[in-house]
C-alpha cells in the first residue's frame, strides 16, 4: 500500500486535479434528486409552471458543469495511472538489471517477468480505478447522507445502521478476499512456468512425442489457477448481495418510519429515497474497489519484493578503477552455489600472469565454469579472494571490470536486433572495421558476409535462425571486438566442426601475449597447445603445469589424455 | 539448434522479427470471433442456462420495486397505512438478495472453467503446430496469449456475463412498465437512450482498434522482457545493463501512449452516459412535473418513473462499460485465433499405416529441402542406410547436418523427393508411432521442472526405477546423480540449470536410452561430455546400438571411426562416403579433417 501512495505522490498534482474534477461531477449527480424535490415541493405542490421550469434549468447547468468535470477527470485518470504504471515497469527493469544472477536465480526469471507485466498492471487498474469512481463513492456517499439527514433530520439513526452494518460486510470482504488474490496471482505464476518450460523445450517434447504429457502439466496447472479464481470470486458473491440487501432493507424502513410521520414533505421523501439508491450505487462500487485493492495490494507485495530486493553483491565503496592488465590470482577460493549442499570450488590457489594462455581442463560438474565465473564477478567468492592485476575484484569498478573481462558462454546468447547491434555490445562505438576484424578472427566474418543484407542481418529471438556454430563464432566475435584484457572462453567451440575449430584457434594463438586467455575445453587437442593446462575434478585442483609436465604428473590429466588421444593412437 | 545456416533463411527469419515502432492493426472480424468463442465455450453451457433463470428472477425484483416505492409514497402522501406494501418491498429485496448470492456464486465457477478451457484448447492447438511456428515466433509473445489475453476473455465472462443477463431482463421489463405508465415520460426517457447507443457506437469504434494495438504492442514488450531477463548473464557480461534499459524504456514508453489513449478513449463512455443520464433526470422531472400540475399523474408515479429513469439508463451505462471491456477481451479472443488458426503439424493420413516394430531400413531418395522455399540447404540428397547399421555424418557447420535429423523425425518435411522407412514414405506412418521409432538425444539439453527420475522416464512413462537406473548407468549419469542431494528424486527445480551443462547432457541420454527405440539420433550428444565420460557413453552407445539403426552427427572424428557408414555432407550433399578406412585411403576432405583433429 504504500508503494501506491508513494506512485501517487509522484504525480500528486495531476492526481488532485482528477479528484478535484471527480468531485465536479459528483456534486452534480447529488444536487439532482434535491432540485427535483422543490419541483415536487414547490411547483407541483403551488401548481407554479415557472418553478418548475426555474429548477429544470438549474438542474440542466449542473448536469452540464457534471459532464465537463466527467471528460477532464477521465483524461486525468488515464494519464495518470498510466504514467505510473509505465514508470514503475521501468523501475523495475531497470532495477532487475542491478541485481546479481545469484538474486535472479532465487526469484526465478518468470516470476520476474509477471511481476513485471502483470502486477504493474493490477496496480494500474486499482490507481485508475481510485481516481475513476473510488473517490467518487465515498463522496456521494457523504453528500447523500448528509442531504437526508439535513433534509430529514429523523432518518439519521436509519442511516447510521446501513452504514455501519455495510462498513462490517466491506471490511470482511476484504479480509477473505486479500489471501485468496495472492494465491491467484501465485498460481498465475506457476501456469507462466509450465508454459515457459513447453515452450523452450517444444523440440523435446516432439521428438518424445510427450504432447499429452505436457497438455496434462497445463492442465493441472490452468486448473489451479481456475480453482483460485473461483474461491476468490466467490468472496465477492457472498458479500456484494449481502451489501445490497442492507441498504435496500434501509429504504423500507425510511418508509416505515415516514408513514408514521404526519409532517413528512413528500418532496423531500422522494429525494431521500433516490439518494439511498444513489448510496447503494456508491457502497456497491466501494466494495468493488476494494476488491481490486486487495489484487492490488497483493501485487504491490509482490512488485515491492523485487524494488527492495538487494543485490547479493554490493558494489566496492570505494571503487578502484586501475588500467588492467590482465594478471588473474586465486588465492584459496572457495564456492558453493546459494542453497546448494555441496561445494563447487575448494581451495583454489592459483596465479596467472598477463598474456598467458592457460587450458581448462576436467570432466563434468568439475568447476571449470563455476571457477572463471568468479573473475568478472558474476558471482562472489565464498571463502578467499579472487585478484586481477593484484586487486581484489570485490573493489574494482563493476564497469572497469567487465570491459576487460570478456566472456564467450558454452550457451551462446544472442539478441533481438541486428548481428551489428550483437557484435557491438564488446564496444558500444566499434567501427565496421573493427567488428570485421573481429568477426574474421571467430571465422563469422565469411558466412555473415553471404547473407544478403550482410551486418544488418536481423537475428530473430536471440538468433534461432542461426546454427549453433554460427551462433557461437559471433558470441566469440562479440567478445573479441571489445579487445578485452582478459578473455574467458567457456567450452565455447563445442558446435563446431573441427576445421573451423582449429582456424578459430589459431586466430587466437595469434593474440596471446595481447590478452589473458582462460580456454575451458573438453578436447585435449584443444587446450594441448596452451601455455599452461590447468586439471581439475570435484571443485579442486589436480594439476597445474604444461602438457608434458602433467603427462608425468598428474593421473587425471593422464586418464584423460589415454581416453582421447591415447585411443587413437592405439586404433 | 535448427541448422538453417543457409544465407537467405537468415532473411527470410529476420524480417519476422519484432516491428519496433510501426504496430499494423489488421482490420477484425468482431461477428465472426464472437461466434467463434460461443462455438469454444460450448461445453460450459449447462450452467448458463440456470444462470439464465437466476438472473430473470433477480430483474424480476429491481423491475418490481420501484412500482411498489412509488404505492408506498403515493399512500405516504395521501396519509393512508402502507404497511402492506412495505412488506411486500421487503419480501422483494429479500428475493433479490437469495438471487444475487446463488448467481455470483455459481457464475464464479462456470467463468472460471470456462476459461480453464479456453486456455486447454489453446495450449492443445499450440502442442501440434509444427517447429516451424515455435522458431519463428517470440516465446514471450506466446506466453502473453496464453496468460494476458485468455485473462481479458476471462474477466470479461465472468464479471460481465451475468451484469449482461440480469441489465438484459430488466432493461426490457422496465420498458414495459414504463410504457404501461405513461408512454410520454417514456419516450423522453428513451432520448436519453438514444443518445447514449450513438455514443458507444462512436466511442467503441476507436477504442477496439487501440486495443488490439495495445496488446501487441504489450506482446513486444513482454518479448523482450523474457529475452533479456533470461539472458541476463550475457547482459551483465557485456555490462548492456544501460543499453537493455534504453530498449526497455522506448518499448514501454511506446506501450504507455497506445495504452493511455485507449484508456481515455474507453473512459469517455462511462462519465458521459452519467450525464445524458442526468439529462434526461431532469427532463423527467419537469415533463412529469408539469403533468401532475395538470393532474395528469400522481406524486407516487413521478416517484417511480424517476426511480425507473435511473434503473434504465444506469444498465446502459454498464452496458456500455460492459461493450467496452468487451473489446478487450475480442481483441485478445482475436489473437488467441490466430494460434487456433495456425497450419498444425500435417495430419496422417487417412490410410496412415502403423508402425510396430520398424527394421530400420532407411532411404534418402533425392531429397531436397530449405527452410526458406529459395534456399535449398540439402540438394537432391539420396542415402541408403540399412537396418542394423551405424551411420555417421560428418561435415562442415551449416552443411545440413541437423537438417537431416530434422527431416527424419519430420520436424519439417521434404519439399522434394522423399525418406522411405522399411520401404514406405514418412508421409504414409502415424506421426505418433513414427516419432515413437527414435530415440532422440538432441544439442539442446531441455529438461524439466521435475524430479531426475521423472525426466529420464520422460520418453517412457511405465518405465520400473530398476529400468532408470540402469539406463542412467548405460548414460554414466549414474554416479553424479547419486550424488545430489535426494538422488533421483532431486527435484530440478530450475529445469537442469543447477546442473552443468555435461551432466544435463547425460541425463538427456540416459533418457533416450531408457525410451529404448528402435532408431537411435545422437546428435552433437556428447560434445559437451568430457572425453573420458564421453568413453564410457561411447561403450554404452555400442552396446545399445548393436542391432539398432543409427545417426550420430559428431564434430570428434575420433568418436565415429567404427561407424558402419560415415557420410561427409557439404554444401548439401554427399561429398564422401564410407568407413572410415575407406574414407583414410580416398585421402579427401574426411581424411584431412581427420588429421586437423589429431593433430598433435
Amino acid at each position: 500500500m504504500r508503494l501506491i501512495l508513494h506512485c501517487i505522490k509522484q504525480h500528486i498534482s495531476t492526481f488532485l486535479a482528477g479528484l478535484l474534477f471527480l468531485s465536479v461531477e459528483a456534486m452534480a449527480d447529488l444536487l439532482q434528486p434535491t432540485f427535483m424535490s422543490y419541483i415536487v415541493d414547490e411547483g407541483v405542490k403551488n401548481a407554479d409552471v415557472r418553478t418548475v421550469l426555474y429548477y429544470g434549468a438549474i438542474m440542466l447547468g449542473i448536469a452540464a458543469l457534471g459532464a465537463l468535470g466527467a471528460v477532464m477527470r477521465n483524461m486525468f485518470a488515464s494519464r495518470t495511472s498510466q504514467a505510473i504504471g509505465k514508470e514503475l515497469r521501468g523501475e523495475m527493469y531497470h532495477k532487475v538489471q542491478t541485481l546479481s544472477l545469484e538474486n535472479i536465480d532465487r526469484l526465478k526469471p518468470a516470476s520476474i517477468i509477471t511481476r513485471i507485466t502483470n502486477d504493474v498492471t493490477q496496480i494500474q487498474d486499482f490507481i485508475n480505478g481510485c481516481m475513476r469512481i473510488m473517490i467518487k463513492a465515498p463522496i456521494t456517499c457523504i453528500g447523500a447522507i448528509a442531504l437526508i439527514v439535513i433534509e430529514t433530520p429523523r432518518q439519521i439513526p436509519m442511516m447510521a445502521a446501513v452504514l455501519i452494518i455495510s462498513a462490517v460486510f466491506i471490511f470482511a470482504n476484504m479480509k477473505c478476499g486479500y489471501p485468496r488474490f495472492e494465491r491467484l496471482q501465485k498460481r498465475l505464476d506457476q501456469l507462466n512456468n509450465v508454459s515457459r518450460e513447453f515452450l523452450n523445450s517444444v523440440r523435446v517434447v516432439k521428438a518424445f512425442h510427450a504432447e499429452e504429457k505436457e497438455k496434462e502439466k497445463f492442465r493441472i496447472a490452468s486448473e489451479g489457477l481456475a480453482d483460485a479464481g473461483v474461491s476468490a470470486m466467490r468472496v465477492m458473491a457472498v458479500f456484494a448481495p449481502l451489501i445490497n440487501f442492507t441498504v435496500n432493507f434501509g429504504i423500507v424502513v425510511m418508509l416505515w418510519i415516514s408513514q408514521n410521520d404526519s409532517s413528512t414533505e413528500i418532496g423531500k421523501l422522494m429525494a431521500a429515497v433516490n439518494y439511498m439508491t444513489q448510496i447503494l450505487f456508491a457502497i456497491g462500487m466501494v466494495s468493488n474497489i476494494l476488491n481490486t485493492a486487495a489484487r492490488a495490494m497483493a501485487s504491490s507485495r509482490r512488485v515491492n519484493e523485487i524494488l527492495q530486493e538487494t543485490p547479493a553483491q554490493l558494489p566496492p565503496k570505494e571503487p578502484l578503477f586501475p588500467s588492467i592488465q590482465g594478471g588473474v590470482s586465486f588465492e584459496n577460493v572457495s564456492f558453493a552455489y546459494a542453497g546448494a549442499g555441496r561445494a563447487s570450488l575448494e581451495g583454489i590457489t592459483i596465479c596467472i600472469n598477463p598474456g598467458e594462455t592457460i587450458g581448462i581442463i576436467g570432466p563434468t560438474g568439475s568447476g571449470k565454469t563455476t571457477l572463471v565465473n568468479l573473475v568478472p564477478r558474476f558471482y562472489d567468492a565464498t571463502e578467499g579472494t579472487v585478484r586481477v592485476d593484484g586487486y581484489d575484484v570485490t573493489q574494482i569498478d563493476e564497469k572497469t571490470l567487465r570491459r576487460a573481462v570478456a566472456v564467450v558462454p558454452q550457451k551462446a546468447l544472442l539478441f533481438s536486433g541486428t548481428i551489428l547491434e550483437n557484435l557491438r555490445w564488446g564496444k558500444a562505438d566499434a567501427t565496421v572495421e573493427e567488428v570485421r576484424r573481429a568477426a574474421k578472427i571467430a571465422c563469422a566474418d565469411s558466412f555473415v558476409q553471404e547473407t544478403e543484407k550482410g551486418y544488418e542481418t536481423h537475428l530473430s529471438q536471440g538468433g534461432v535462425n542461426l546454427s549453433g556454430g554460427q551462433k557461437q563464432r559471433l558470441a566469440l566475435a562479440r567478445a573479441l571486438v571489445g579487445n578485452p584484457r582478459i578473455l574467458i572462453l567457456d567450452d565455447c567451440t563445442s558446435a563446431l566442426d573441427a576445421d573451423t575449430e582449429a582456424t578459430v584457434l589459431n586466430g587466437l594463438r595469434r593474440l596471446s601475449g595481447q590478452m589473458t586467455i582462460l580456454l575451458i575445453s573438453q578436447r585435449i587437442s584443444t587446450v594441448m597447445k596452451t601455455d599452461r593446462i590447468l586439471c581439475m575434478e570435484n571443485g579442486r585442483i589436480q594439476g597445474i603445469g604444461t602438457h608434458s609436465e602433467l603427462m608425468h604428473s598428474c593421473p587425471s590429466y593422464q586418464a584423460i589424455y589415454d581416453s582421447q588421444i591415447g585411443g587413437m593412437q592405439n586404433a | 539448434m535448427r541448422n538453417a545456416s543457409n544465407v537467405a533463411s537468415i532473411q527470410g527469419m529476420g524480417g519476422r522479427g519484432p516491428m519496433r515502432g510501426r504496430p499494423v492493426v489488421k482490420p477484425k472480424d468482431l461477428k465472426g470471433t464472437l461466434s467463434r468463442l460461443w462455438i469454444l465455450t460450448s461445453g460450459n453451457r449447462k450452467g448458463l442456462g440456470w444462470i439464465l433463470l437466476l438472473s430473470a428472477c433477480s430483474s424480476a425484483s429491481a423491475i418490481l420495486s420501484p412500482l411498489v416505492i412509488g404505492d408506498a409514497v403515493n399512500a405516504v402522501d395521501k396519509r393512508l397505512p402502507a404497511v402492506s406494501l412495505l412488506l411486500l418491498l421487503l419480501s422483494l429485496y429479500l428475493c433479490d438478495w437469495i438471487v444475487r448470492f446463488l448467481q455470483q456464486f455459481f457464475m464464479a465457477s462456470i467463468g472460471q472453467k470456462m476459461i480453464h478451457h479456453i486456455r486447454v484448447a489453446l495450449f492443445e492447438a499450440m502442442k501440434t503446430l509444427p517447429l516451424a511456428f515455435f522458431d519463428r515466433k517470440q516465446h514471450g509473445e506466446l506466453m502473453s496469449r496464453l496468460t494476458n489475453d485468455v485473462d481479458n476473455i476471462s474477466n470479461t465472462i465472468s464479471n460481465s456475463l451475468t451484469q449482461l443477463l440480469t441489465y438484459g431482463f430488466t432493461i426490457i421489463g422496465i420498458f414495459i412498465i414504463m410504457l404501461f405508465l405513461s408512454p410520454l415520460l417514456t419516450a423522453v426517457s428513451l432520448i436519453g437512450v438514444g443518445f447514449i447507443f450513438l455514443l458507444t457506437r462512436i466511442v467503441t469504434k476507436h477504442t477496439r482498434k487501440l486495443f488490439t494495438q495495445q496488446q501487441k504492442i504489450l506482446g513486444e514488450l513482454d518479448g523482450q522482457l523474457e529475452e533479456s531477463i533470461s539472458g541476463l548473464t550475457v547482459v551483465k557480461a557485456f555490462c548492456q545493463e544501460e543499453q537493455m534499459n534504453r530498449q526497455f524504456d522506448q518499448n514501454n514508453n511506446d506501450f504507455q501512449k497506445v495504452a493511455t489513449r485507449a484508456l481515455i478513449w474507453s473512459g469517455y463512455l462511462m462519465p458521459l452516459t452519467n450525464v445524458i443520464n442526468n439529462l434526461s433526470y431532469v427532463a423527467i422531472s419537469v415533463v412529469s412535473g408539469i403533468l401532475a400540475l395538470n393532474g395528469l399523474i400522481s406524486i407516487g408515479m413521478i416517484s417511480s418513473f424517476l426511480l425507473y429513469t435511473r434503473q434504465f439508463s444506469r444498465p446502459f451505462v454498464d452496458i456500455a462499460n460492459i461493450y467496452n471491456n468487451f473489446q478487450t477481451a475480442v481483441a485478445g479472443a482475436e489473437r488467441i485465433f490466430e494460434i487456433l488458426d495456425e497450419q498444425p503439424e500435417p495430419k496422417d493420413k487417412q490410410d496412415a499405416l502403423p508402425l510396430e516394430s520398424p527394421k530400420g531400413d532407411i532411404e534418402f531418395r533425392h531429397v531436397t529441402f530449405g527452410y526458406t522455399p529459395h534456399s535449398p540447404i540439402l540438394k537432391d540428397l539420396s542415402l541408403r542406410v540399412p537396418s542394423g547399421t551405424k551411420t555417421a555424418i560428418v561435415g562442415p557447420t551449416g552443411a545440413g547436418k541437423t537438417t537431416i535429423i530434422n527431416l527424419l523425425t519430420r520436424f519439417y518435411d521434404v519439399d522434394k523427393g522423399s525418406i522411405l522407412l522399411d520401404g514406405h514414405d514418412l508421409r504414409d506412418y502415424h506421426m505418433q508411432d513414427l516419432r515413437r521409432c527414435f530415440g532422440v538425444v538432441l544439442q539442446d539439453t531441455a529438461l524439466f521442472v521435475e524430479s531426475v527420475e521423472d525426466n529420464i522416464k520422460y520418453g517412457r512413462r511405465d518405465a520400473s526405477r530398476k529400468e532408470v537406473e540402469q539406463a542412467a548407468q548405460i548414460a554414466g549419469a549414474d554416479s553424479f546423480i547419486c550424488r545430489l542431494p535426494k538422488g533421483y528424486q532431486t527435484v530440478l527445480a530450475q529445469g537442469g540449470a543447477e546442473l552443468s551443462q555435461g551432466e544435463r547432457q547425460l541425463l538427456t541420454i540416459a533418457r533416450a536410452v531408457l525410451a529404448n527405440a528402435p532408431i537411435l539420433i545422437l546428435d552433437e550428444a556428447t560434445s559437451s561430455v568430457d572425453t573420458v565420460t564421453e568413453q564410457k557413453i561411447r561403450r554404452a552407445m555400442l552396446a545399445i546400438t548393436e542391432g539398432r539403426t543409427s545417426f550420430i552427427i559428431a564434430h570428434r572424428l575420433s568418436t565415429i571411426r567404427d561407424s558402419d557408414l560415415i557420410v561427409l555432407i557439404e554444401d548439401g550433399k554427399i561429398a564422401e562416403q564410407g568407413t572410415h578406412e575407406e574414407l583414410m585411403k580416398l585421402g579427401g576432405r574426411y581424411a584431412s579433417m581427420y588429421l586437423t583433429q589429431t593433430d598433435s
